[in-house]
């Protein structure tokens, strides 16, 4: 009796089972689609893409770098997102140490105020930018972009850095000051380094959130666009499988930093989880 | 002398704690002047910039009333911005009720199919997207769409030649943009959720004879709700705001059943870019923060009456 009711519950579980196995392959494969395509038919000859292929060719690469406007775009994009990551994590690092030590009044909404820009909609957001810097006259380069991409940044850089500080045991920098460092050398003796993965993996998540923004950029960089913005004016001009090499370019460089996020941002997440268990 | 010593140790970080210091001044000082300047100025601007005035193609300081009463006599007449408010609401709706359709039975496979030492893999591989461009991604999903793109060609080369798909320049395809683009945060947000459900309660349900189809209706989802809740508010907030998809899939005009429309995010973008009129764009913009606010208020209300139904 009871083995029957086991077995029927086995039995039921089995078709679960099968059913769970084929929605992850039918649901990988929605993922990866789009990027799959892009890296096959950037080596495709043929101007529209289509099935069967038209043979293999380098020849888009090469109309990259000719044209060129694309990859100075892409060099716009990788001065800008780096130093604008930068600027983010001095911010989030600063302000993710002064909610993880002090207890000031209003601190909740501080922390609220610094997490906003990223839960605003960053059309929104762009309008607004473009409508001050170009009272100041800083609209139109990529200054503008830099700056305005750093105060949406700043928020997943701080969640990140949060998350390590709130690892940081008090006692280690009391210890410190007990053994007679200034608060600034025990700032960056003690915290800094032990905050490290936390900046790292924040400087990660911000750099990626910048590299790819595109309306506040298309708002505010003018005649100097960042890829994504360059990228759209290709688009809605023509069909050009260029944007599939670029495409490739752009998910190598990525792959890069997907590999530094799960050795660094994961752990992170997960070593949390397993402390509140 | 130890004692004292100690004493005078404990006094010492006591009174280097409470004291205002410099390090205390930077650290709340420095985030707080960026955002003041660079969040809250341009945030506060853009409310005042509503309410100035275009004379001869330059802004001018004003108070008057009148981007936002030429706008609301648009409503319904020429540019027909009501239509396109409908428009995105459907569609910011419907993306995130299919958005979640697609992620939450991704999430349960991974969490319960999935060998558990794999969980990790699966679970980078679904994030991997997001680390590439979102425009270039839409890029390739209008080369995949189109009307002789990738999937129609495949079609007929298999043989199917009945089959064609004509999603391009549909808000369908809209949607479809957008589903991959929000794929990976949902499947994190629903993760974490799924992830941290006892597994000894769905073990009590199955030892008390429930069916796998019962322990997930009785266990697993209401347990999930309130991340699912806060999953598919994400999505339509991002759905509502988003202007790429809807331009580079949808066309700009999209067919939906509600007819070829644009979005409203659609309509503010072609029409900053077609007339540079910067103060009717705020005004355009404040009412979209006002519809989003109202979007957000009633997902807030639906995940505060499942914790009430679930306590």
């Amino acid at each position: 009796m009871q083995g029957s009711a086991a077995a029927r519950l086995a039995a039921d579980g089995r078709w679960w089972r099968i059913a769970g196995r084929f929605y992850l392959v039918i649901g990988y494969l929605f993922l990866v689609l789009p990027i799959a395509t892009m890296i096959v038919f950037s080596f495709q000859k043929g101007q529209f893409a289509s099935i069967p292929g038209q043979g293999w060719t380098f020849g888009w690469y090469g109309k990259l770098f000719e044209d060129g406007s694309l990859i100075e775009a892409l060099q716009n994009s990788l001065i800008v997102s780096p130093l604008a990551a930068t600027g983010a994590c001095v911010i989030g690092f600063f302000a993710a140490y002064a909610v993880n030590r002090y207890r000031f009044r209003f601190r909740g909404a501080f922390t609220v105020l610094l997490v906003l820009p990223i839960l605003i909609p960053p059309l929104i957001l762009g309008v607004g930018f473009l409508g001050l810097l170009a009272r100041i006259g800083l609209q139109g380069q990529l200054l503008s972009v830099l700056l305005t991409h750093m105060v949406i940044i700043a928020a997943p850089a701080m969640a990140v850095i949060q998350l390590r500080l709130g690892q940081m045991p008090p006692a280690l920098e009391e210890a410190a000051w007990d053994l007679g460092a200034t608060e600034f050398q025990t700032l960056y003796k003690v915290v800094l380094p032990f905050a490290f993965p936390g900046i790292a993996g924040g400087w990660l998540l911000a750099f990626t959130f910048s590299f790819d923004e595109f309306i506040i950029a298309w708002f505010v960089s003018g005649f100097d666009p960042t890829l994504p913005v360059a990228v759209y004016a290709y688009m809605v001009g023509s069909i050009d499988p260029s944007l599939n090499a670029v495409g490739s370019i752009v998910f190598a460089i990525s792959l890069l930093s997907l590999i530094g996020v799960e050795l660094l941002l994961l752990p992170l997440l997960l070593s949390r989880r397993k402390e509140a268990d | 002398m130890v004692v004292a010593a100690l004493g005078r140790a404990d006094a010492d970080t006591a009174e280097v704690r409470d004291r205002l210091n410099p390090l205390k001044l930077a650290s709340i000082g420095l985030p707080l002047l960026y955002s003041a300047a660079f969040f809250v100025a341009p945030l506060g601007f853009l409310i005042l910039l509503g309410f100035w005035r275009v004379e001869d193609y330059q802004v001018v300081p004003a108070l008057s009333l009148e981007n936002y009463l030429d706008i609301a006599a648009n409503m319904f007449a020429q540019s027909t911005y009501a239509l396109a408010i409908a428009q995105s609401l459907w569609v910011a709706l419907t993306t995130a009720f299919f958005a979640v359709l697609v992620c939450y039975p991704l999430v349960l496979a991974i969490v319960y199919v999935a060998p558990a030492n794999r969980q990790r893999l699966f679970l980078v591989l679904a994030v991997a997207p997001f680390w590439s461009s979102y425009v270039l991604r839409l890029f390739s999903w209008q080369i995949l769409l189109a009307k002789k793109g990738i999937i129609n060609s495949a079609l007929i080369w298999i043989g199917l030649d009945g089959l064609q798909v004509e999603l391009i320049y549909t808000q369908t395809a809209t949607r479809i943009g957008l589903i991959h683009y929000l794929a990976p945060i949902l499947i994190v947000v629903l993760y974490v959720t799924v992830a941290n459900i006892d597994r000894s309660l769905i073990q009590a349900a199955r030892d008390l004879g429930c069916t796998q189809g019962q322990a997930f209706r009785r266990v697993i989802l209401p347990m999930s709700r309130t991340g699912i809740v806060v999953a598919a508010s994400f999505a339509a907030i991002v759905s509502f705001g988003d202007v790429l998809s809807g331009a580079l899939l949808g066309g700009g005009a999209g067919t939906s059943i509600l007819g070829s429309v644009p979005l409203f995010s659609n309509m503010i973008m072609t029409e900053y870019a077609s007339s540079t009129n910067l103060p009717r764009t705020s005004a355009l913009a404040m009412i979209l923060v006002l519809l989003m606010v109202a979007i957000l208020a009633a997902g807030a209300a639906l995940a505060e009456r499942g914790k009430i139904e679930a306590g």
